[in-house]
């Protein structure tokens, strides 16, 4: 997947607390090497200082290139700064030397130049590549999107536990979309889905992803009361039983029943269970993500995915969660976008669109914005 | 191939519907007419011939043809009537409430049609029930941990979506023989790494592993799987899919077979087996029991079998 496989830089850079352009922190320079960098400059005669208008330009092109909040660039501000110091490569220099985090004047020194810093090189390159991934990703029929996700899930796990990427594309998707991804899944790879998740997932959620993945539930609305009482208390036993020896995700009635209900059964059955036990059933999979994440996927994407993208925007938010952002956008802007932003409007007190526009940068975030729309 | 012969003038679905009409009438019934007819044709014309029938004369033909005919004679019929992709969920759906007896019934829909097929069939159980073929099956361990390894293969051979290319992974297939060896010593334990490779592998990896099984072991898996007490039906039922995906025709002939008995004729499974494949793959099926049998299936079919249930089978087989 070209986001994430870009993507090795761990950026931990977060939106700015104060309105002034802070240095990127992006990596804090060691204090070794921040002394090896004064005492370089302290041998050479200092450069004249720049004109003020210079240092506003320089201070604005460092947040264009700094990918702030690693949500984005400023694609605009930094063509417009190569038409501007078209023939000035002093400028350029100058911007160099004040561009600490990016460029090295200690590390180039020996050659004459200032260094880039290889990891900041990989942030940008992410950064660039964010509109890019969105566009291809945009591009793609939904099936090959999620047949791709899926063997990325299984195969490049990068931190994340395999099972919850798969646990959305199989619990969100229509019963004929799912079995499209599955199709698309062996046009790509010459195996199916569940062959792969059964083989490589050596984990205890390997039954439940293996159930979730090969779904073809009925799509129907009807439902019996009756049977979702039942299945309800059979639950509450599972979660009752459940030791760390025995772990619920384990349990045959637990994933049988999350595996072969329909959708409205299912919401029947959850509905049961909170009015029984006065908590939703998924408090009662603490410790079990995957359980956890199945039952929201299952119980109401457009919460779910409400606060998938909630997570992307915080302070501590990583590379995966701010992955997590295209993907939803891409994957849902033709589904349940409307639903979407009323969840995230009642999670979070404030307007989806409004949350993009202020967390995202350049180009990246109008192709959001587009696919959200108004 | 199919087997079953159609006219090359076929009667218009009126004239079909109004002869029908006829071999009802007066004393008894003419089931010799019925047959004559309904035999030969094929689904399509069927359809037509019910609509028909139930414009022209207010009432169902298939209501009618239960009234009139009966026994084993009726069951192939109203069997026969159905649309074929139909007929396999109404079987499946028979089967998942006496599953403890009937689940063949299921493995052989599971693994003898093509993922395409399954889906087909799949789509028109959520039509006809308004559930899913894997929740029915799922359902029936609630309180019966007993048959938990049972119902955990049928539920894995029902759910999946087979990969149906040719592609074949030989490391795959010696280290998957390796591990289906190890289940088939544990008895009935521990049978999960083998419900995984046979309820996901494509039928041209699980033929590579078979056979590497047998190049190692000098028998099939069937053969090596232990014989005697089987009281969860789960090594039988192993049996049954291991057969069927292998070689489906070879697994139906072999049901034929088993059927027709000296000890008493299997009504149920030789009406299944000739209804359900008469205008499919019925070719395939009887020169495999030809293979092995001494007499033609006809003539097996005609010794066993008496009356107007013998002319149907008969009349489906094509002679």
């Amino acid at each position: 997947m070209p986001q994430q496989v870009l993507a090795q830089a761990s950026s931990h850079s977060s939106p700015p607390a104060t309105p002034q352009p802070p240095p990127p922190r992006l990596r804090q320079a060691t204090r070794k090497q921040q002394e090896k960098d004064t005492q370089h400059r302290e041998r050479e005669p200092p450069p004249p200082p720049p004109p003020m208008a210079a240092v506003d330009e320089n201070e604005d092109l460092i947040r264009a290139f700094a990918g702030m909040g690693g949500l984005g660039v400023d694609e605009a501000a930094l063509v417009s700064a190569m038409g501007r110091w078209r023939m000035q490569p002093e400028r350029r220099a100058q911007f160099r030397r004040s561009f600490h985090g990016f460029f090295s004047v200690s590390g180039g020194a020996a050659a004459g130049i200032e260094r880039c810093e290889d990891e900041y090189l990989r942030h940008l390159e992410v950064e660039f590549a964010r509109l890019k991934d969105a566009a291809v990703l945009w591009a793609m029929h939904p099936w090959e999107r999620d047949a791709r996700w899926a063997h990325h899930a299984l195969h490049h796990h990068g931190g994340a536990p395999a099972g919850v990427a798969l646990v959305e594309v199989a619990c969100t998707r229509a019963a004929d979309d799912l079995l499209g991804a599955r199709r698309a899944y062996q046009a790509l790879h010459h195996r199916s889905l569940e062959e792969d998740v059964a083989y490589l997932l050596k984990d205890p959620n390997a039954a439940l992803l293996v159930g979730l993945v090969t779904a073809y539930r009925y799509e129907g609305e009807r439902v019996s009361e009756e049977l979702a009482a039942e299945e309800a208390k059979a639950l509450a036993a599972a979660v009752v039983k459940a030791s760390p020896a025995a772990k619920l995700v384990q349990n045959e009635q637990v994933v049988r029943i999350l595996a072969t209900r329909s959708k409205p059964q299912l919401r029947a059955t959850f509905k049961i269970y909170k009015d029984l036990h006065g908590k939703p059933l998924e408090d009662d999979f603490v410790g079990e993500p995957c359980l956890q994440e199945a039952v929201r996927c299952l119980y109401s994407p457009p919460k779910y995915f409400a606060e998938v993208i909630g997570r992307a925007f915080m302070d501590d938010a990583d590379r995966q969660a701010k992955a997590a952002l295209t993907r939803v956008v891409v994957s849902r802007a033709d589904v349940d976008m409307e639903e979407i932003k009323d969840a995230y409007a009642k999670q979070h007190g404030a307007k989806l669109v409004d949350a993009v526009a202020s967390n995202t940068h350049g180009h990246y975030k109008d192709a959001l914005l587009a696919m959200i729309g108004k | 191939m199919a087997t079953n012969t159609f006219s090359r003038v076929v009667a218009s679905p009126d004239e079909d519907a109004a002869a029908l009409l006829k071999a009802f009438q007066g004393w008894g019934t003419d089931e010799q007419a019925v047959i004559a007819i309904l035999a030969h044709r094929d689904a399509t014309q069927r359809k037509q011939i019910l609509l028909k029938y139930e414009q022209m004369y207010s009432e169902s033909l298939t209501q009618r043809l239960q009234s009139e005919l009966s026994g084993d004679f009726e069951r192939a019929m109203y069997h026969w009537m159905l649309d074929p992709v139909e007929r396999q969920a109404v079987m499946a759906n028979a089967a998942t409430k006496c599953i403890q007896e009937e689940y063949p019934v299921i493995i052989e829909i599971a693994c003898a049609n093509s993922s395409a097929e399954l889906i087909e069939v799949k789509k028109a159980y959520h039509v006809l029930y308004k559930s899913s073929l894997e929740e029915d099956v799922a359902a029936r361990t609630t309180g019966n941990l007993r048959i938990a390894c049972l119902l955990q293969l049928l539920l894995a051979l029902v759910s999946t979506y087979r990969y149906d290319g040719d592609d074949v992974n030989m490391g795959l297939a010696n280290s998957e023989a390796k591990i289906a060896h190890e289940a088939v010593s544990n008895g009935t334990t521990d049978q999960g790494e083998l419900i995984r490779i046979v309820g996901t592998r494509s039928k041209a990896q699980l033929n590579a592993t078979f056979s590497c099984f047998k190049d190692e072991h000098s028998t099939s898996i069937t053969k090596a799987l232990p014989h005697g007490t089987d009281p969860t039906g789960y090594l039988r039922a192993l049996r049954v899919s291991v057969r069927c995906l292998a070689d489906a025709n070879k697994y139906f002939a072999k049901v034929l077979r088993n059927a027709m008995r000296d000890s008493g004729t299997d009504e149920d499974s030789l009406t299944r087996v000739v209804v359900m494949h008469a205008e499919k793959d019925m070719k395939g099926i009887r020169s495999a029991f030809q293979r092995r049998s001494t007499v033609s299936l006809e003539e097996a079919i005609a010794k066993e079998t008496s009356g107007d249930y013998r002319s149907f089978l008969i009349a489906l087989l094509g002679s």
